[in-house]
C-alpha cells in the first residue's frame, strides 16, 4: 500500500470516525 | 471520495438539520409540515418530497427481497457451490423476486405496525449495532486476503484529476443524499416522535457520520476482495474496473458470491455479508414505510388501515421493478436524482421563512455545542442554491454535449429527458391536487 493512499485513508476515516465518536460523546453527555 | 465527503458537510448535514427542526416544530408528516410552514399554496411541495421517497420505496423493497433471498440461498441452498451468474439470471427471470418483494413489505409493515417505539426503535437498536459488527468482521476478513491491499490503494487514491467530471459530482451527491437519507423527509418524520430536548444538529451529525463510517466499511469490504480475486492475473486494475462498471447489482449479487467461494469458510462470511445487507435494508425500509404511512394518518386514516393501504400500494407499484431490470434501473436513476429537487424544496421552505427567523423560531432551543449560527444562514442563502443550480446546469450541459440527439428522449432508460418527464408528471399531478391536500391537512391540524 502506498504512503499517499495510507495517509488519505487515515484522513477520511479520521474525519468520519472522529465526527461519529464526537457526536456520540455529546449525545451521551447531554443525557 | 473527497467530493463525497464534501457533500456530507454542504448537503447532507444541513438538510438533515432542517428536516429535523421542521418535524419537531410541526409534529406532522412531510405534506402537513409544508402546508403549515409555507402556506396553503405549497402542499404540493411536501407531496412531491413524499412521492420521491415512495417511488424509491417501490423498488427498494425489491432490493430488500433480493437480500433476503440471497441470505437464505447462502444458508440453505448452497449458493457458493453454484455458478453465481447463472443463479442470478435464473432468480431474476423467475417469479421469486415478486415473492421476496412481498415478504420484505410484509415484514416492514409488521415492524411499523408495532409502533414507533416498540417496533422501529427496538428493531433499529438491534439492526444498527449488528450491522456495524457484521461489517467489521467482513471488513477484517476482506483486507486480510492475499493481494487485497491493492484494493485499498485504488479506493484511497487521492486522484484530483476526476474533479472535472460531472458524473463523479452527481454520483457523489446522489450517494450522499441516498445513504444519509437527506431530503427524503425521513428525519422529519422521526422528529415527530422525538423528545423536546433533542438537538437536531447532534442527531443529524450522529446519523450522517455514522452512515459514512458504515459506507466506508462496506467499501473496504468489497473493493479489496475484488482486487484479491484478480491479484495474481494480468491487468488486475482493468479487470476490477470491468467488475465495478457492472454496478452495485452485479457487484453484490454475482461478484460477491464468486469472491467468497474462493476463501476458507466462505459460506459463513457470505451469510454474514448478506445478513448485514438485510439489516441495512430493513433499517431504511421501515423508516420509508413510516413516512408514507404518517401522511395517510395525517389525512385522517387510522394507523392500521394506513399501513395496510401503504403496504398493498407498495407491493403493486413495485411489481414492474421486481419483474423488469430495465424498469428498475430507470426508476433508480429518475428518483435518485429526484432527491436533488426534494432537497431544494426543503431549502425553499427555509428561504421563504428566512434563515435567521428559521433558526430562531423553528429550530428548537438547545443547550450545549453544535448549535447552528450565522454559518447556517450563509449556507442556506448562498452555498446550497449555488450548488443545486450548478449541479443541474452542469449535468444538462454535459448530457447535451455527449448526446445531442437523444439527451431529451423521455423514453430512454437513463437520459435527462426521462428524468424531467417523470418529475414533471409528478409535479403537475400534485399541483392539481394542491387544494385537496391542503384541505385534508388543515382538517387534521384543526382536530389536533
Amino acid at each position: 500500500m502506498t504512503t499517499d493512499a495510507l495517509l488519505f485513508m487515515i484522513l477520511i476515516f479520521g474525519i468520519c470516525l472522529g465526527g461519529f465518536a464526537y457526536s456520540l460523546y455529546l449525545s451521551y453527555k447531554n443525557k | 471520495m473527497l467530493i463525497w465527503l464534501l457533500f456530507l458537510f454542504i448537503w447532507a448535514l444541513p438538510i438533515l438539520i432542517i428536516e429535523m427542526s421542521i418535524g419537531k416544530k410541526t409534529r406532522m408528516g412531510v405534506v402537513g409540515s409544508f402546508t403549515h410552514l409555507m402556506g396553503k399554496n405549497y402542499s404540493w411541495m411536501g407531496a412531491y418530497v413524499a412521492w420521491v421517497t415512495a417511488a424509491i420505496t417501490f423498488y427498494y423493497t425489491v432490493v430488500t427481497g433480493w437480500c433476503i433471498k440471497y441470505f437464505f440461498a447462502t444458508c440453505c441452498q448452497g449458493l457458493l457451490k453454484k455458478n453465481p451468474v447463472e443463479f442470478w439470471n435464473n432468480f431474476s427471470s423467475s417469479w421469486e423476486p415478486v415473492l421476496f418483494h412481498f415478504f420484505a413489505i410484509a415484514m416492514g409493515c409488521a415492524i411499523i405496525y408495532a409502533g414507533v417505539v416498540k417496533g422501529i426503535e427496538r428493531a433499529n437498536k438491534f439492526f444498527i449495532p449488528s450491522l456495524f459488527l457484521l461489517l467489521i468482521i467482513a471488513c477484517i476478513r476482506s483486507v486480510s486476503l492475499p493481494g487485497a491491499l491493492r484494493g485499498l490503494d485504488f479506493l484511497f487514491d487521492p486522484n484530483l484529476s476526476q474533479l472535472g467530471d460531472i458524473k463523479v459530482w452527481l454520483n457523489a451527491l446522489s450517494q450522499a443524499a441516498w445513504s444519509t437519507g437527506a431530503g427524503w423527509g425521513l428525519m422529519l418524520t422521526y422528529a415527530i416522535y422525538s423528545h423536546k430536548k433533542e438537538n437536531p444538529s447532534l442527531t443529524a451529525s450522529t446519523l450522517g457520520f455514522g452512515d459514512y463510517v458504515a459506507s466506508l466499511l462496506a467499501a473496504v469490504t468489497v473493493i479489496p476482495a475484488v482486487f484479491s480475486y484478480f491479484a495474481f492475473q494480468a491487468n488486475t486494475k482493468e479487470q476490477v474496473m470491468n467488475v465495478i462498471e457492472q454496478g452495485d447489482r452485479g457487484l453484490t449479487f454475482t461478484w460477491i458470491p464468486t469472491l467468497f467461494s474462493q476463501i476458507p469458510a466462505g459460506t459463513v462470511f457470505l451469510a454474514i455479508f448478506f445478513l448485514a445487507l438485510c439489516f441495512a435494508a430493513f433499517s431504511s425500509l421501515i423508516s420509508q414505510l413510516e413516512l408514507i404511512t404518517r401522511i395517510f394518518i395525517d389525512s385522517g386514516l387510522r394507523r392500521k388501515k394506513a399501513i395496510f393501504f401503504v403496504g398493498s400500494t407498495c407491493f403493486v407499484l413495485g411489481l414492474p421493478s421486481a419483474l423488469s431490470m430495465g424498469f428498475f434501473d430507470n426508476q433508480d436513476w429518475v428518483w435518485g436524482m429526484g432527491l436533488i429537487i426534494s432537497g431544494s424544496f426543503f431549502l425553499l421552505l427555509v428561504l421563504k421563512i428566512g434563515p435567521k427567523k428559521f433558526r430562531k423560531e423553528i429550530m428548537p432551543e438547545v443547550k450545549g455545542r453544535l448549535k447552528p449560527g450565522k454559518g447556517f444562514d450563509f449556507l442556506v442563502k448562498f452555498l446550497l442554491p449555488v450548488q443545486i443550480l450548478a449541479m443541474l446546469g452542469w449535468w444538462f450541459w454535459d448530457s447535451y454535449k455527449k448526446n445531442p440527439d437523444n439527451w431529451l428522449n423521455p423514453f430512454s432508460q437513463s437520459s435527462v429527458g426521462t428524468v424531467l418527464f417523470q418529475w414533471a408528471i409528478a409535479l403537475i399531478v400534485f399541483l392539481l391536487l394542491n387544494k385537496f391536500l391542503t384541505k385534508k391537512m388543515e382538517a387534521k391540524y384543526d382536530d389536533d
